[in-house]
């Protein structure tokens, strides 16, 4: 009985992820919690993990590593030793033996540590098998069909033969890269094959170029000089010939999430100049102290304070959720890192009830598996309030972006000496440690007296650390 | 040569040509003699052969069914003209038991050339004494051959062929087809047992249709092929053997089966094709096996109902295309 190895849903959101690589391959013994292949996926690299054992086959049209596949996409199956693959059962048998539905067990591959999500996606897939007619069953097992994704046109949605014909027919047309494996089919010379091979020549695409013809070494030539072409030449300016690639998956998500956020909230930033100078000695303290701790960075200390003050302020910790406002008891913050990859938003869950050293090890952790990729899918989701640092860059003050469905996000300049005005009746000036923080709401969760009195208590928590110990 | 013959005339023709060439054949029943049958099927033969092999008998079933099938046994081979089928349930203990029973009982010492006919089916409001067709009670019988003829060529052909099988044959003859008129040779043929005539060729469906329902299901073809829908309809012509191999080639083809039968729908020759093709033609199959049935229902007298208690050309042309959208 073999076990499909499917795309599995590796967060709420996901509907597809890019197949990474395979950590196992074709023919290789797996053992339950082998880890088989690597996801890509909301941002995070995934290894997945086998939870049954077997030998994995990979059928030859099975999507290469670095495709985009469709959660519960077929990628592999697991056999048992002496067993064919349905794959080579296909192409064996003469007169087919009809794969039954409940043969066949699904997906029974998650993440790693499975979060909720990814258990769901190792449910079977059985429940809402279509329902297919024997005779196109059997029509489906000659053409060598994976039958599961056709749409049925019977009066029940049953898949009926004709469904069968006509998706192998429209297959060629609607995907010609699809048919390039089979260059065997393409009406191509000797020479001109060799040729197209020493040039990497898609012949797929060149073929599907040029229909009904034979392909020749010149029309590989040409179509090689052509592929070697800027796609849109820049007549004016030749100097401008860049870089054109897909958009990779992180940034894709990241177009999708910022574009949302743009079009659907009603931000307003708030900025205001925070005298940080109690809480740099805060920190220098915190660091003389540490000895192989880890040292609190001021993102940190922002955490802990936010989580703090949100719980005064709790409809900043807010969110849509359908005709309702959620108001979150936890504060869970989303803490921006910049990575070679993108953006990513990795969580420090219940910041309201971690100490500032488990802050401290816990952002440290997932800032560093953010820049390696090793972030699992649940890490980067849930956040109730986000925190933004460009201090380091010398950013004073900007507008970030609210992170949906959060109500509020907020942006941390550099902290920067300066000389300030500490009584203006005595003239008294002094050398101050000074902050801007942005605070970016969702005007349609929140006024802007609120918002803004959440600021000014994070300003007064900043400016006398000890208020916190009160509470 | 071919004319054209009626049914009657045809089936007359098959059995005055067997009682010419064969002396030990003789016809039992009411009014077959002087009179020629109720349906005409003796006509002028009892002045070739006289009342000893047209022999008219009282309305007793069971006497002259069990005094054929004994005569049966010492080597006549008698044909039994009921009329009407229905009264051949008088002598459902004498066929059962004994006529269907007799060479198995004997090993095979003893044949039973025996033929007994009769008009079937519903038509010209005969009402539920006249009507019936009972293809349940003879196909589920071991040892009766049972043939439903359709065409004026059928019907001599075959007819030859039942009166020569040393089985007791059941040959069931539609009222309604009667006085159809078809092409039959002056040459001598016989059609074999256990052969179903493809009388349409199509590719869309099968529809084995039995009887009178042949008839009807080429009107509702003919219709539908004006739409470029193409259907294939068999005639099993034999119920019991039935050629299943003709109807399992023909779904392998077309993908789809509805059976159309006048009887009702219970454990009728539709569910049993049904059965046999789920059975051995299962992934050929691209949508359920479909019936189409007479009323579950003793037939009425009135003209209106007897008429609608049955499939015609319309509710078959709906048929078939509900199994096209199946």
């Amino acid at each position: 009985m073999a076990t499909e190895i499917v795309m599995p849903r590796l967060g709420w959101t996901m509907e597809e992820g890019v197949l990474v690589e395979w950590i196992k391959h074709d023919g290789d013994m797996v053992q339950p919690g082998d880890i088989v292949f690597t996801v890509e996926s909301d941002k995070a690299l995934n290894e997945i993990e086998s939870f049954e054992g077997g030998i994995l086959r990979i059928p030859p049209d099975s999507p290469p590593p670095g495709s985009k596949i469709l959660v519960g996409g077929l990628l592999a199956y697991l056999v048992q030793p002496d067993e064919l693959a349905p794959f080579e059962k296909a192409t064996q048998t003469s007169s087919p033996v009809p794969r039954s539905a409940s043969s066949e067990e699904t997906s029974v591959v998650g993440a790693q540590h499975a979060s909720p999500a990814g258990i769901t996606s190792s449910t079977t897939r059985n429940g809402n098998m279509p329902t297919i007619s024997p005779r196109a069953r059997r029509v489906a097992h000659e053409l060598g069909v994976d039958w599961t994704a056709i749409e049925g046109s019977g009066r029940t949605g049953r898949i009926v033969e004709r469904d069968v014909r006509a998706f192998v027919a429209q297959q060629p047309a609607v995907s010609p890269v699809a048919v390039s494996p089979a260059v065997t089919a393409i009406n191509i010379s000797p020479l001109a094959h060799r040729v197209a091979d020493e040039l990497s020549v898609d012949l797929g695409k060149l073929a599907a170029a040029m229909p009904g013809k034979r392909i020749e070494r010149a029309d590989v030539e040409r179509f090689a000089a052509q592929a070697a072409q800027p796609i849109a030449p820049s007549i004016t300016q030749p100097a401008a010939q860049g870089m054109r690639a897909p958009i990779p998956n992180v940034r894709r998500i990241i177009a999708d999430r910022m574009a949302t956020s743009a079009h659907t909230a009603a931000p307003v930033t708030l900025t205001t100049e925070v005298d940080a100078t109690e809480l740099v000695q805060l920190r220098k303290q915190l660091k003389a102290q540490a000895g192989n701790q880890v040292v609190p960075a001021y993102t940190d200390l922002l955490a802990k304070l936010v989580a703090h003050t949100l719980a005064e302020h709790p409809m900043l910790n807010a969110r849509f959720d359908g005709d309702d406002i959620v108001q979150s008891e936890a504060v869970h913050i989303g803490l921006a890192v910049d990575t070679e990859r993108g953006l990513l938003v990795p969580v420090i869950r219940d910041a309201q009830a971690k100490s500032i050293r488990q802050i401290a090890q816990t952002s440290a952790d997932l800032a560093e598996r953010a820049r390696t990729g090793k972030l699992k899918p649940d890490e980067l989701q849930g956040s109730t309030f986000s925190i933004t640092n460009l201090g380091m860059y010398e950013i004073d003050a900007f507008t970030p972006i609210i992170n949906l469905p959060e109500c509020a996000i907020l942006g941390v300049g550099r902290i920067v000496p300066k000389q300030v005005v500490i009584d203006a009746d005595a003239e008294r000036v002094a050398i101050r440690h000074m902050l801007f923080l942005s605070l970016t709401f969702d005007h349609r969760l929140v006024d802007g007296a609120p918002a803004a009195r959440f600021l000014q208590r994070i300003k007064q928590f900043i400016e006398q650390p000890y208020l916190w110990l009160i509470n | 040569m071919t004319r054209e013959l009626t049914y009657i005339a045809a089936g007359r023709e098959g059995l005055a040509e067997e009682m010419a060439k064969d002396p030990t054949i003789f016809v039992v029943g009411e009014g077959i003699g002087a009179r020629g049958g109720n349906f005409n099927t003796t006509q002028g033969l009892y002045e070739l052969y006289g009342p000893m092999r047209l022999r008219d008998t009282p309305i007793v079933e069971r006497g002259f069914v069990g005094m054929c099938a004994g005569a049966a046994m010492t080597g006549t081979r008698p044909i039994v003209d009921f009329m009407f089928v229905d009264f051949i349930l008088d002598s459902v203990g004498e066929i059962v038991n004994q006529i269907a029973k007799m060479q198995y009982m004997s090993s095979g010492r003893l044949k039973m050339p025996i033929v007994l006919r009769g008009a079937i089916g519903v038509g010209g409001s005969s009402a539920t004494h006249h009507s019936g067709t009972y293809f349940p009670l003879w196909v589920s019988t071991p040892g009766l051959r049972v043939v439903v003829p359709t065409t004026p060529y059928d019907v001599k052909g075959l007819l030859k062929t039942a009166i020569r099988s040393d089985d007791p044959v059941m040959f069931l003859e539609h009222k309604l087809l009667y006085n159809l008129k078809g092409p039959v040779p002056e040459e001598e043929y016989t059609i074999p047992f256990g052969q179903a005539a493809i009388v349409r060729e199509g590719t869309q469906a099968t529809v084995v249709a039995i009887g009178s329902m042949v008839r009807r299901s080429l009107e509702a073809c003919d219709v539908l092929a004006k739409e470029g829908i193409s259907i294939e309809v068999i005639d099993p012509r034999t119920l019991s053997p039935l050629d299943i191999n003709t109807i399992l080639e023909s779904v392998h083809k077309t993908g789809r089966l509805l059976v159309i039968d006048e009887t009702a729908a219970p454990c009728g020759i539709g569910g049993e094709i049904a059965a046999q093709v789920m059975d051995k033609g299962f992934d050929d199959l691209d949508a359920p096996v479909k019936r189409l049935n007479g009323v579950f229902t003793p037939t009425p007298y009135s003209p209106a109902l007897d008429t609608a208690i049955v499939p015609n050309a319309k509710t078959i042309e709906q048929a078939i295309r509900d199994l096209l959208a199946e």
